[in-house]
């Protein structure tokens, strides 16, 4: 239960809820599924004076616009995400990485913005501070770092750990802003500032409408895993989404997207690792070679009891499977056709 | 009693808008109407209250529990439009107007819904404590699903944590409310 | 008359329909008009002196009603051992200073949750803060900072020990030299949480001079007697009433600060005062489990026959004494009851530490204890040359063998079970099969055995139960039993026995339970007993009941009662089927001829009934129980060599319960403990630093789902029977089978993989350590034998 007093506000539109959000100078958040937002009330790691419901908003059904590419409302729901035919077809990795967030009751509430909105993860903050952690760190506006108590002010190494926002970067997907002037169209990766006290580059009064994902060219893969203990209801110790693109002989890589989210304060895509795949026949050497640069420049933040080495451990051997994989599905496919 | 200084927000009429009371003021309580395993109730809820909180405490159906009241557990899943949904993390105020469902809903008058009757019969009830949770879970995804697969049980269950009986005898089920795999009661 | 119709029958639970319809009253259900809600203020340090505490802000808000600190207790203390060597240790609420992170301070009660939340912040305290120690070995050495004075039997080379056990036989020194082989080997296991779903939660309501209370208990007597007793009030002002519990596995026994905190400001406040801990609470400052150091040196026969065993058990038990001085002493049962051991030394430690208090844990012990035994027998098995079957074969108690404390094993034996496991899991066809040729790919199989024992219905308070069973004049029946139903089911347990005994229907046996004003005193559901002791009281006073029955029956039939036979409220002349009475014309005869004896039967049970007294946790002297379940069980786990990430496929349990009066039920048992265990082998952990608990939540701390099942099969070693008005002996079931299977699995683990673990859990980052170690030597020896001679 959440024990402070706010007020709630029902959007028609999102412009109105824009509008809102605008009024009120920071003090305002939109509410969405609230799987995220409603647990950090609850641990008052956040206290809005007002919320603003976008549960009235129907979201629009995901559809395939005339270039090819796809667009999906933000307020789409996970669970529609992961069942939608459409989705399913075009984007099978979002559709994926949507499929493995939370557990089912999460799906069914949470939606793709409020998904790539989500605060960043700390042992020490996603608690109340009731009794334990009393004095506020760095992230609730206080004087100290508690994992990383010789940190600077500015910095906070929390974990970003969306599921999606992998897949969206590797699909390289765009995000279409609503702010008060209107509408931006940006890259999901712009989207992050890789500051753990501010990791959205998005204004108080800004809200994710659309994502748009551009249509696949022939020779597309994918590959996509979320390393987790339980195989389910937790946020990835390392989520990994890679999209290769293959030339028609089907071994060599022409472009190569990868990302590791969950261990930095945003996604990180490794952009060394993915350059040495472009032009190169992708053997096992090659992608053992560029997972294992990945888990080095990655830099994985320690989380959640998970040391920095074994979270490069993991980065480095799921990161080459999940190449083969993409590998493999592009042969398979060849295959069935 | 709490519209002290309190001012309808209205935006997409364009009116001048003020937000005095926002900021740690008292705020506004709402009527809201849901329905709960059929039947209306009006509900006079401040937004911070808690979909359970008025399943349990105000309407006084307490076979939804409160178990981690951080929307993980599971214990109180509920069905609303038939979504489980973790009622622990709902708004009440986004319930209105809403059909909610909840385990007192399950059975017909004394017939047991055939989710139910499973889990009697395999032993899938220890303590209880997950079961009204499990349950919607389960009788969700047998109304989309009524075929479904173990690794559909799995992902539909997942958000369900039982302590008890190590899941084995809740996944057979749900396997025999579905029909399948010829699972037998073994309690007899 | 041996058939028989209801015990040994997976009949459902009585409490089922109920629980599938959300009609089970649980403590958080029950609503009373008026009620406060209560609040705890918690210490936020883990060890500091509390200078001064101020309550006027807080008592001055609107809305607050109440607000306790020590200063209003009466100042007794209560702990979960109350005994002359170690009286009670611990207050309700802190005096003078805290000593862990969570200790109660204060507790308020107020209108609403949010008024309670603002009046804690409005409790000032001026803290001292005193230098904290977490780990064991530390808080032992002289000099550490002192969280309790030294126990005054503890050795004075220590430091901070909340207790001792010691206890010795034969000559450890001389059958060490006799050995052919010795080793020694340090066992660690991580900080671990029972996780019961329904979170502590507490209604209190003193109405004129009665103090009626709903708890989530494991039994209803012993929280009367510690309530009572801390609250200085008779038991007969105590009502604690029944209401279904939502899980407890240990972690809802003792006496817990909001019980006294909820009763006594509804003593003060005159209105129902409820208390709710958050599970945030319940994982940063209620009691978890113990975490065990075990040091063990064996030495075994070249043929696995073990000659001597040297033992010591550091226990980090917290800030209070606990359950920590029972641990160390459970410890050395552990260790003596699977196998024999002539010459045997072992000592225990209890060891405060500026940690949350600890409480039992399903298995209390055992599964650290028996993890530890259990690696290292399968190590010596391996430096010997013989097979894990044979060594544990070599060493297995027999049915009918003494224990070092004057018990007997009877019927029961670990031998059968250890041969049963093997047997059915083709264990020696597949240990050391992938690793004798590793398949390909990355992952391998890997397969081990684990033993255990465990005893049922050990003296504690309250040590006996009793039954009542009353006849209504239909034929039905009553019962009336203190035994709380927790999920084990002990009311579809009794309500079999009761029918069996009287030969009525399972729909006839209505059962009223677990109140302390109008059920008789019962064990409560903690020491693994309930079965077998309420069981046998509730068996005794149907007994009575039918045997009254029978009596009237014989006078108006005017037949032996040899020649009466009951069936489905009916009794018949054997030899005459015509001649038959119904139970209502029975009861209706006594009544008008016994003069008004409506027929009612009372039982009482106790284990090791001529027993005068509970062992000694010093000195280990002293009986047990007559009823020693002896279990072997086998894991098969799955390992990926590259990620070193692990699971249990498959686990079997060979049991020896006894008789199992419900089979499903304890199918039910094996299969959630099979589940628990998993989870302390490969998920969950209770990070803490400093004393701060780090993931106080479900996802955090990671408890298996439904992703986690494994193959759970298990196969009862029946070595009791059941009989119709004799008394009957089962054994444990409910706690003693996690103890082999996680021993298995570590030892699986090093079957698959050549890593041998010392600590609990088996994560992925320390498999794939060990992975590392194995190959690093592997290559200093390939380089060494390349290197020129």
């Amino acid at each position: 239960m959440i024990l402070f007093d706010f007020d709630y506000e029902r959007a028609d539109t999102l412009e109105q809820a824009v509008a809102l959000l605008a009024r009120l100078q920071g003090d305002a958040r939109a509410l969405a599924g609230g799987t995220d937002l409603l647990p950090g009330m609850r641990m008052e790691n956040i206290r809005p004076g007002l919320l603003v419901s976008l549960s009235g908003i129907e979201p629009e059904a995901p559809q395939v616009l005339a270039d090819g590419s796809i667009r999906i409302d933000a307020l789409t729901r996970l669970a529609t995400l992961e069942n939608s035919e459409l989705v399913r077809r075009v984007v099978p990795m979002l559709a994926q990485s949507a499929h493995v967030v939370g557990g089912n009751q999460i799906r069914q509430m949470g939606t793709l913005g409020g998904n790539l909105c989500q605060e960043v993860r700390c042992l020490h903050l996603d608690q109340k501070h009731d009794y334990q952690f009393v004095a506020p760190c760095y992230k609730r506006g206080g004087t100290c770092c508690y994992p990383f108590p010789r940190n600077a002010p500015e910095v906070c190494w929390s974990v970003y750990m969306s599921d999606i926002a992998p897949a969206l970067i590797a699909l390289n997907a765009q995000v279409e802003i609503l702010g008060e002037t209107g509408t931006r169209r940006i890259d999901v990766e712009a989207l992050f500032t890789g500051n753990g006290l501010k990791p959205l580059a998005l204004s108080q009064a800004e809200l994710l409408r659309a994502v748009l994902i551009p249509a696949a060219a022939p020779g597309f893969t994918w590959g996509f895993h979320k390393s987790t203990v339980r195989g389910g209801l937790e946020f990835g110790m390392a989520v990994l989404a890679v999209a290769l693109q293959l030339a028609e002989d089907g071994r060599t890589c022409t472009d190569a997207r990868i990302v590791v989210g969950a261990v930095r304060e945003g996604p990180v895509r490794p952009v060394a690792a993915e350059r040495s795949l472009i032009g190169k026949t992708l053997d096992e050497e090659r992608m053992e070679q560029a997972a294992a640069d990945t888990s080095r420049v990655v830099n994985p933040l320690p989380h959640h009891g998970f040391s920095k080495r074994h979270l490069m451990d993991n980065i480095r051997v799921h990161l080459r499977r999940t190449l083969a994989r993409a590998l493999q599905r592009a042969r398979d496919q060849e295959a069935g056709r | 009693m709490h519209e002290t200084g309190v001012v309808m927000l209205d935006v997409s009429k364009g009116k001048d808008v003020r937000v005095g009371a926002v900021a740690g003021a008292q705020s506004r309580t709402r009527l809201i109407s849901l329905c709960v395993n059929g039947e209306w109730h009006e509900v006079a809820v401040k937004p911070r209250i808690m979909l359970v909180e008025v399943i349990r405490d105000t309407i006084g159906l307490t076979g939804t529990k409160a178990s981690c009241e951080s929307g993980i557990c599971g214990a109180c899943t509920v069905l609303i439009e038939g979504r489980p949904v973790l009622a622990c993390i709902t708004l009440a105020v986004e319930c209105d107007g809403k059909q909610i469902r909840t385990v007192e809903g399950l059975a017909e008058g004394e017939k047991l819904s055939v989710v139910q009757e499973a889990f009697l019969d395999q032993g899938a009830v220890q303590c209880g404590f997950c079961t009204p949770g499990m349950l919607m879970s389960a009788t969700a995804l047998l109304e989309r699903n009524p075929k479904p697969t173990r690794q559909d049980i799995n992902k539909a269950l997942e958000g369900n944590l039982c302590r008890c009986t190590g899941y084995n005898a809740i996944v057979d089920a749900v396997l025999q409310a579905s029909g399948q795999e010829n699972v037998k009661p073994v309690m007899k | 008359m041996s058939e028989l119709n209801y015990v040994g029958k997976s009949v459902k639970r009585k409490d089922g329909p109920d629980k599938v319809t959300g009609k089970a009253v649980y403590t958080q259900d029950v609503r009373l008009p008026n009620t406060l809600i209560g609040r705890i203020l918690r210490s936020p340090h883990p060890h500091a002196r509390i200078l001064r505490i101020d309550t006027s802000r807080a008592r001055a808000l609107p809305g607050v009603k109440a607000v306790i600190t020590v200063e209003d207790t009466k100042g007794i203390k209560h702990g979960f051992v109350e005994t002359p060597r170690y009286p009670p240790d611990q207050e309700v609420l802190a005096r003078g200073k805290v000593v862990h992170v969570g200790e109660e301070i204060a507790a308020l009660a107020a209108v609403d949750q949010i008024t309670a939340q603002k009046a804690l912040g409005l409790i000032d305290i001026e803290w001292e803060i005193l230098p904290a120690v977490f780990e064991p070995e530390d808080a032992m050495r002289p000099g550490a900072p002192e969280i309790h004075p030294n126990h005054p039997k503890a050795p004075r080379e220590f430091a901070n020990i909340g207790g001792t056990t010691e206890t010795q036989w034969g000559d450890i020194e001389k059958g060490f030299a006799e050995s052919d082989y010795v080793r020694e080997d340090r066992f660690e296991c991580q900080l671990r949480t029972h996780g019961y779903l329904e979170p502590h939660v507490t209604l209190a309501h003193w109405e004129s001079d009665k103090l009626n209370v709903w708890t989530s208990s494991m039994g209803v007597f012993v929280k009367r007697a510690k309530l009572a007793k801390v609250l200085d009030l008779p038991y007969s002002s105590v009502r604690i009433h029944k209401t279904y519990v939502g899980g407890t596995f240990g972690g809802k026994i003792d006496l817990y600060s909001h019980e006294y905190c909820a009763s006594r400001l509804s003593m003060i406040t005159g209105r129902p005062v409820q208390i709710t801990a958050s599970r945030e609470e319940i994982f940063s400052a209620y009691r978890h489990a113990q975490p065990l150091i075990l040091e063990i040196k064996t030495g075994v026969k070249k043929d696995g026959t073990l000659v001597a065993q040297r033992i010591r058990a550091i226990n980090n038990a917290g800030a209070f004494r606990g359950s920590g001085v029972v641990v160390i002493f459970l410890a050395w049962g552990f260790t003596m009851i699977p196998y024999r051991i002539p010459n045997l030394k072992y000592e225990g430690f209890s060891v405060y530490t500026n940690h949350t208090v600890r409480a039992p844990q399903r298995g209390h012990g055992a599964p650290k204890v028996r993890f530890a035994i259990e690696s290292q027998m399968d190590m010596i098995a391996e430096a010997l040359g013989i097979d894990p079957i044979t060594i544990r074969m070599r060493n297995a108690r027999e049915p009918g063998e003494q224990l070092p404390n004057g018990d007997n094993t009877h019927r029961g034996g670990l031998a059968a079970c250890v041969a049963l496991a093997a047997e059915k899991s083709d264990f020696l066809a597949k240990v050391g099969r992938d690793r004798a040729s590793p398949p390909k790919g990355t992952l391998r199989r890997g397969i081990g055995i684990g033993a255990s024992a465990y005893m049922g219905g050990t003296l504690i308070y309250p040590n006996g139960s009793a039954v009542i069973v009353k006849m209504n004049d239909d034929g039905s029946a009553i019962v009336l039993t203190g035994a709380i139903d927790i999920g084990q089911g002990s009311e579809t347990v009794i309500s079999q026995i009761v029918a069996e005994e009287l030969s009525i229907g399972m729909d006839d046996v209505k059962i009223i339970s677990s109140d302390t004003d109008t059920t008789p005193q019962d064990i409560g559901a903690w020491i693994s007993g309930m079965t077998y002791v309420t069981g046998n009281a509730a068996r005794q006073a149907a007994g009575r009941a039918r045997e009254k029955l029978l009596q009237v029956a014989s006078e108006k039939m005017g037949a032996e009662v040899e020649n009466l036979v009951l069936k489905d409220k009916m009794v018949y002349h054997r030899l005459n089927p015509e001649l038959k009475m119904s139970y209502r014309e029975v009861i209706a005869a006594s009544v008008a001829t016994h003069r008004g004896d409506t027929i009612i039967g009372e039982g009482f049970w106790r284990t090791m009934r001529d027993e005068p007294t509970h062992p000694s946790l010093a000195t280990t002297k002293g009986r047990w129980t007559e009823n020693y379940a002896f279990s072997a069980q086998v894991a098969e786990v799955e390992v990926d060599i590259e990620t070193g990430e692990a699971r249990l496929v498959k686990a079997l349990t060979v049991h020896d319960c006894g008789f199992p009066i419900n089979p499903q039920l304890v199918k039910g048992q094996v299969d959630g403990q099979i589940s628990m265990a998993l989870g302390h082998a490969f998920m969950e952990e209770v990070l803490t630093k400093d004393g701060y608990t780090l993931n106080p939540n479900w996802l955090d701390y990671r408890m298996p789902t439904i992703h986690n099942m494994a193959i759970s099969e298990d196969a009862d070693v029946i070595t009791e029977q059941y009989r119709v008005g004799q008394p009957y002996r089962t054994k444990e079931v409910g706690e003693g089978l996690i103890s082999g299977i996680l021993a298995a699995m570590g030892n699986a683990v090093y079957d698959a993989t050549g890593v041998r673990l010392y600590s609990t859990p088996f994560s992925a980052e320390k498999i794939l350590a060990g992975l590392r170690a194995l190959e690093y030597a592997a290559k200093k020896v390939r380089s060494a034998s390349k290197a020129p001679a």
